[in-house]
């Protein structure tokens, strides 16, 4: 193959480091600690958060099941991905282990107007119950159940999308 | 914080969940950085950006309007960015190795998956400080260098327009 356009390579200056100076020396254990601290004071907002986030998908679903457009898609995509993003992150991780679920199946099922809605409504269910009982355990052998039969006819519908 | 002087960053943290910019900031508070700006969209964020010159961004790809794709884009090129080599550290759900390789195309530093952890945001951050990469400029793209060793030892033909997978560790 040959060289069809120039490139430059160059090292900026490194501004950052003249910036704020210091040597590596592994991470700072004492400001992981604080910084740990510093979340578990957040910690008790968390399920208000995931809780906030819950109620928008659902909003966000019932705009989708009245119009099926492609704006209407897009929020819903894009609560789920939050909550897919937050959840774990917030406590719930088997609530975002179904909004990943949720995010596969709108991956693969782009046309608004095939995205089986049935299936839709049984992430936004499952996510609600996982929620709603304030389930945490990512061992939850109920929970685990549902989210993996939503995946198996997650897989199936893309499959057939394919 | 091995003699970091943190409290001198600016740091802009985007994303468009008041949630997660409250534990960004909260976390980059306790690493001892005091200038964080906010931006919940991708329009604001460059309004921001032009105005603040922020040293480094946290960024998330999902945002209604201006993805954080855009808005790197827009960091890497346009006339009017304060600068076109400040780190860019994309933070988002979104884990597949093809969305990593969006991100290193757009001309994304770092690359960190949800969920968010302290020790992921700080090695991060200590990546882009100690670790900067080369910048590369080519028809087609301009930003870090996307191998992330060894790229200025390439001496073979440009491979970039078609595939450019190798940097994506």
């Amino acid at each position: 193959m040959s060289k069809e356009h120039p490139i430059e390579l160059f090292m900026p200056p490194n501004m950052l480091k003249a910036k704020v100076g210091g040597s590596i020396g592994g991470l700072d254990m004492a400001a992981i600690k604080r910084a740990e601290a510093a979340v578990e004071t957040l910690k008790s907002d968390f399920a208000g958060w995931v809780g906030d986030d819950v109620e928008r998908l659902s909003a966000c679903r019932d705009r989708f099941a009245k119009k099926q457009d492609a704006a209407a898609r897009d929020d819903l995509f894009r609560a789920g991905h939050d909550i897919k993003g937050q959840a774990t992150t917030f406590e719930f991780p088997l609530v975002a282990r179904v909004a990943s679920s949720l995010c596969k199946l709108m991956d693969a099922v782009t046309a608004p107007g095939d995205v089986p809605l049935h299936l839709v409504d049984a992430h936004v269910s499952a996510i609600r119950i996982i929620f709603r009982d304030g389930i945490k355990d990512s061992s939850n052998r109920m929970a685990i159940e549902l989210a993996e039969e939503l995946e198996a006819r997650v897989v199936e519908t893309c499959e057939l999308a394919a | 914080m091995s003699g970091y002087r943190f409290d001198r960053l600016k740091i802009l943290v985007v994303d468009d969940s008041a949630h997660m910019r409250k534990l960004v900031t909260t976390i980059l508070q306790a690493f001892g950085i005091i200038q964080i700006y906010e931006a919940g969209e991708g329009d604001r964020a460059w309004t921001v950006l032009r105005d603040a010159n922020p040293d480094v961004v946290i960024l998330d790809w999902m945002m209604e309007g201006m993805s954080g794709l855009d808005l790197v884009k827009l960091i890497r090129t346009s006339a009017q960015t304060p600068n076109p080599f400040v780190p860019v550290i994309m933070l988002t759900g979104y884990t597949h190795i093809d969305r990593v390789r969006q991100a290193r195309d757009a001309g994304v530093n770092e690359f960190l998956a949800k969920p968010v952890s302290v020790k992921a945001i700080l090695s991060r951050l200590i990546s882009v400080i100690e670790h900067p990469r080369p910048f590369v400029r080519t028809k087609s793209y301009f930003g870090p260098c996307r191998r992330r060793r060894g790229a200025d030892e390439y001496r073979g033909p440009e491979r970039r327009v078609t595939a450019d997978i190798a940097a994506v560790g």
